[in-house]
Parts: structure tokens; sequence; C-alpha cells
């Protein structure tokens, strides 16, 4: 936004855990984000909805530097981490991110596909990263599929094992993108639920969603995303009564 | 959370029931002529040419007109073969053959509409395939037998002459292509993966060296790469070297190129997203390399390195260009240094049974892996190691 843009220090307790700050992106010639701001504090969940193609995943996979934007900087715990002297590496086990098609290694178990980063990136030994991923198993109530291979577990079994996944780095900031679309109808719910649960415990969160229901109770904030900009911002349940732009007001009535 | 998911059920293994329906006579029959037709040009021809061989018998006059004398080696057994060939009981074996096999053609192709049942059908067709098949082995034996099979029988089928070059020579040659081929193979897939891994880089000048080499090595025969890379040792670097360490570099080099294609489509099949996961851990590129993605990548290229392997094993007869000494040679140098020697070719029949009994059982394995990914049990969904 472009008033923190241009202010003085804030105050440590209202420093943004994240803050994007005019991101363009192209991809070859096709310019995907034109100008993007967004500046979330510690505790709080920004949703981001808008129609298919408008640039939700690249603004996502820009924030943790999955794609490097071409212009602009993202701020992530008051580091510049667009700077290319920024450890990537270090800056991602501090940010999660799930994905709609789960992404989990097939070869591995559900434990070893968390205890593997724990062991390898955070340096826990087998005990220690054993004890950590069934914690967080037992979080999203997987305990019981520890020794399951991804092809033996259901879609939200799946995507409920890439949370905890995540979750076990204890990383400060979640992304979500549209981690619900590629579920059937009735798996839906149960990963929902967890990232309910989670958003009530604290985590701050970035959350590309269809799921309007979700968006309406559990957004701090709502950011309707269409060709490459934020077009409107604020909080969900304002936004659902009283979209400010032609555009959201097409695109709730078509979602709704 | 609740457990609000209901658990996949186990499916239930049991092998479907036969729904190919009964078998009738008349199909029967068909498949039965086919058979027949079969059996009686190469089971009368085999069975035939070892009742010669195998009973006691003396050079005939005819075959003494043929210049099968008893200075020669192994005319006995050339003479007998001709004999058997030429016998009135193989003219008729084959007769019988050919007419079994027309009418099981005839018979099993024109009632195959009229077939009720799959399996009657099945049987029909199979019945007029087997049929068409002893027509044609038949004329092929018919026809060859009116040539000179006592030449060609003298110069390829001798086996007699190799008596002095076997077992111990043949086995060692067998050995050394299989020396040469693994040693290619694992030196190939070393150099294939350090150059795999540079080809994919993002980077044009880590890129562009590998492809250069992949290019080289892909793009020019092997024969040229042998005799070119011996002289490159002798004269460029002043180096005497020995020809089978050439041969073994030079195939580690040859298969290295290849390899690197077939590891580079191997990672580059992982889906994206594997190693966008991977890095969104915090794991570095050769971490996300070494964890997710080449334990995945690594079954998708064993059957084309398999391939590559079999391929090699052939290959590893080029090194005739280069020359090898007695101990060294594989089983194409072995062939023929004993052609050389006895103006035989008999030893390259032989060679040939050599490289079937190393390629064929390497083969099937080849074809029961690829069936194993196939059906998913070592595949990407479900892996179960
Ligand atoms: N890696 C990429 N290379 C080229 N174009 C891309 C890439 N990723 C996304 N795009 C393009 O960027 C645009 C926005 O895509 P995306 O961010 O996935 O939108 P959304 O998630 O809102 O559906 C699309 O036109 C898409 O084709
Ligand atoms: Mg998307």
């Amino acid at each position: 936004m472009s008033e923190i843009r241009s202010a003085p220090m804030p105050p440590p307790d209202e420093e943004p855990l994240i803050r994007m700050d005019g991101v363009h992106k192209w991809f070859g010639d096709n310019h995907v984000l034109r100008g993007i701001d967004v500046s979330l504090e510690p505790g709080e969940v920004e949703v981001i909805v808008g129609p298919s193609g408008g640039g939700k995943s690249t603004l996502l996979r820009c924030a943790n530097l999955l794609e490097r934007p071409t212009l602009g900087k993202v701020w992530f715990m008051n580091e510049d981490i667009t700077d290319i002297r920024c450890d990537l590496d270090a800056v991602r086990t501090k940010m999660g991110m799930v994905f709609q098609q789960f992404n989990l290694f097939p070869h591995m178990t559900a434990l070893s596909n968390i205890t593997v980063a724990l062991e390898k990136v955070l340096r826990l030994n087998d005990a220690e990263a054993r004890d950590r991923a069934m914690e967080q198993l037992q979080h999203v109530g997987l305990e019981h599929k520890a020794d399951s291979y991804p092809g033996q577990l259901s879609g939200g079994q799946q995507q409920r094992v890439a949370i905890a996944r995540a979750l076990a780095m204890t990383p400060r900031l979640m992304l979500f993108d549209e981690v619900t679309s590629a579920l059937d109808p009735e798996l839906v719910g149960e990963v929902l639920g967890v990232m309910r649960q989670l958003a009530e415990e604290g985590m701050t969160m970035m959350v590309v969603t269809h799921e309007m229901g979700f968006a309406r109770e559990v957004g701090t904030w709502m950011v309707f995303v269409d060709g490459g900009v934020i077009a409107e911002r604020g909080r969900p349940k304002e936004m659902f009564a009283n979209p400010q732009t032609d555009r959201l007001r097409q695109f709730l009535s078509k979602v709704l | 959370m609740a457990e609000v998911t209901l658990d996949t059920r186990p499916l239930v293994r049991e092998a479907p029931p036969d729904t190919r329906g009964p078998s009738s006579p008349q199909s029967l029959t068909a498949l039965w002529l086919g058979i027949g037709s079969i059996a009686a040009v190469l089971g009368g021809t085999i069975a035939l040419i070892l009742n010669y061989e195998l009973s006691p018998r003396v050079l005939t006059p005819s075959c003494i007109d043929l210049q099968l004398t008893r200075e020669i080696r192994g005319a006995l057994g050339v003479c007998n073969f001709v004999e058997a060939l030429r016998s009135s009981a193989e003219t008729a074996v084959l007769l019988i053959g050919i007419a079994l096999g027309v009418v099981a053609m005839t018979f099993g192709w024109s009632i195959r509409g009229r077939m009720d049942t799959l399996r009657r059908r099945e049987q029909a067709i199979t019945g007029a395939i087997l049929g068409l098949q002893g027509v044609f082995i038949a004329l092929v034996i018919l026809a060859f037998r009116e040539g000179r099979p006592d030449l060609f029988a003298k110069n390829f089928l001798n086996f007699a002459v190799i008596g002095p070059y076997f077992p111990g020579p043949f086995f060692s040659a067998i050995k050394n292509t299989i020396v040469l081929a693994f040693v290619g193979e694992a030196g190939g897939i070393v150099i294939g993966m350090v150059l795999a891994v540079l080809s994919l880089s993002t980077r044009s000048a880590a890129r562009a060296p590998a492809r250069a080499y992949i290019n080289l090595f892909r793009g020019t025969p092997l024969i040229w790469q042998l005799a070119t890379g011996y002289f490159v040792l002798l004269l460029g670097f002043d180096i005497r070297p020995s020809t089978f360490l050439v041969a073994m570099g030079i195939f580690a080099l040859n298969t290295g190129a290849y390899a690197a294609e077939v590891f580079r489509a191997g990672i580059q099949s992982i889906e994206r997203g594997q190693i966008e996961a991977a890095r969104s851990l915090g794991m570095t590129y050769l971490q996300a390399m070494r964890f997710a993605i080449v334990p995945q990548a690594i079954r998708r290229v064993i059957p084309p390195l398999m391939n590559e392997f079999v391929i090699l094993i052939k290959d590893t007869a080029l090194v005739v260009v280069l020359g090898l000494t007695t101990s060294q040679q594989e089983l194409f140098a072995w062939a023929r240094a004993g052609q050389s020697d006895t103006f035989n070719a008999t030893f390259f029949t032989a060679a040939a049974l050599g490289y079937l009994v190393v390629t064929l059982p390497l083969i099937r394995l080849v074809n029961a892996v690829e069936r194993r990914l196939r059906s998913g049990l070592v595949g990407i969904a479900g892996a179960t190691p």
C-alpha cells in the first residue's frame, strides 16, 4: 500500500511480517503482475480471490520467490528477500507453501515427506524429526497414516499431510494456493477445517481460494486480483456486502 | 481434527472369469490344422536333420561330388545335413506341411466370421495364421535346398571347425564382451549424470560445453570415435595405449552422451511441482535433486538405460577396428580371428549365438521391468518400494 511505502519506520508491533512493494512480473512479454502492494501483519489472514489467469498464483509465488519479481521488492521479517544476496533457502524455511496438486514426494511415506526437510534442512536428528513430524500429523488428524505412501491416501489426506509438512518447519507465514481445488467435494471440508484451525491459532496466512464461505469467515483481509493488479482490498464481509467495482460485482455474482 | 474421510476400501485382487466361451469341433479343426502344418515343417525338418546327424553314416558319393571329402574337417556333418535336406522324406514332410497349411488358412479364415464365441473365433484365426507360417517356412526351405545348401552349410554351419577355439577362447571372448560393455556402461552413467546436470543448467556457459560434447558423440559414428580416439592418444598425446583400454574409454564417452539425454529426459519428466515443493521447504537445488527428483527419475530411466546396455553389448563388436591381442578378443574379434585362420564363417554363426546368450536374458529383464513400471508397481502413483 502506498502509505506504507512513504511512511517512516513504523513501531515494531505494527511491523508487517511480509510486504510486497510495487511487484511486477513479466513472463516473456506477458505482463502478468502490474504493480502489487501487499502488507500483512502477524496473525492476519489475507484471502486472495479473482478470476482464473488474473495472476493470483504468480502473486503468491513471488512472495516466496519461486518466481522472482521482475520489478519491485518483497520484504519478509524485515529483510529484503529480493536482494540477490539474500539466502532464499533460509527464508523459505520460515515461509511454508501448500499447492493445489499437493506435491507430496510419492516415493516417501507421509512421515518421511515431513522428516526429510527437518533432517536435511533444519539438521534435526532422527528422533527429533520424527517427534516433530508425528506431532504435526496428529495436528491434522493423520497420525495413523504415518507409514502410508501418498498413493495410498485420499486427496484430502494428502493435502493435510502437505500442510503438516509445511507446518513442521515452524514457518512464520503460510501460503496456500487453491489447496482445495483438486479435491473431490466431499474432501474439501476436512482441509478447510485444518486451515481454519490454523488461523485461529494465530498463523499468518496468504490464501488463494475459491471457497467464498471460508474467505468471508476466516479472512482478516480480502484482495480481489484481476488483470495483474489488486483491484479491490478490504474486510471480506464488507467486500461481499458492498463491492466497489463492477468487476468484483461480476465475479461475486458468478462464484456465489 | 476429527477424521471425516471414509478410508478408501482396499481393492479386492481376484482374477476375472474366463468369458471367452466354449470351443467347437470346427474351430478346433482349423487350429489343429495350423499347428499340424507348423509341426510337420519345423518339427519334421529338425527331426530329419537330427536323425541324419546322429545315426552312424558315411560320406555319400553325392557329397564327395560336392567336394565334401574326408580331408575337410566336419565334412561328414555337413554331408548329413545336406542329405537330410534333400531326402525324399524331407520332400514329403514339406508337401504335407504345405497341404495342411493351405487347408488351415482357407478353412480357418473362411469360418472366422461365423464363429459365435470369442474362443472359437480366436482358434479359427490362430489356425489360419499358423497355416500361413507353415506354408511360408516350407517354401523357404524348398527354395533353399534347390540352391547350394552344401556350400552354405560348409561355410556357416560347420561347427566342427570351431573345435580348437572352443570352449576356452569362446567363453573368454564372451567375458571380454561383457567387460567392455559393462565398464563402458558404468563409465557412461557417471559421465551422463554430470552432463545431464550441466545440460539442465539455466546458464548457457555451463550448458554449451555439455551440448557440444553430446552432439559430437551422438552425431558421429562409434567406429570413427574408436579409430580416431586411438590415434588422438597415440599421435596427438604420444601415449601408446592398450587398445582394450581405449575401447573401454570410448565406449564410456559415447554411452555418456546417450545416458545424458536419458537422464535429462528422466529429470524433466518429473512434475515441476516436485522441485517447487522441495525448494519451498528450504532445500537447496542440489538437495531437492538428491532427495526429491533423482529418486523418482531413477525409476523412469532404468529401462532406457538397460536398452542402451543391450545396444552397447552389440556395439562392442566394433573394437575389431582397433585390433586386439588374443586374450583381449571379444566375441566378434574371436570370430574374425577364427575365420581368417580356417577360412570358415561358422565362427560368425557361433558369435551370433554368443551374443544372443547374453542379450536375450537382458531383453527379457528390460521388458519385465518396463511392464512393472507401466503397471504402476514402482511407478509414480502409489509407489510402494
Ligand atoms: N511459468 C510461467 N510461464 C509463463 N507464463 C506463466 C507462468 N505462470 C503463469 N503464467 C501466466 O501468467 C498468467 C497468470 O497466471 P496465474 O498466476 O497462474 O493466474 P491465476 O493463479 O490467477 O489463475 C496466465 O496468463 C499464465 O498463463
Ligand atoms: Mg492459480
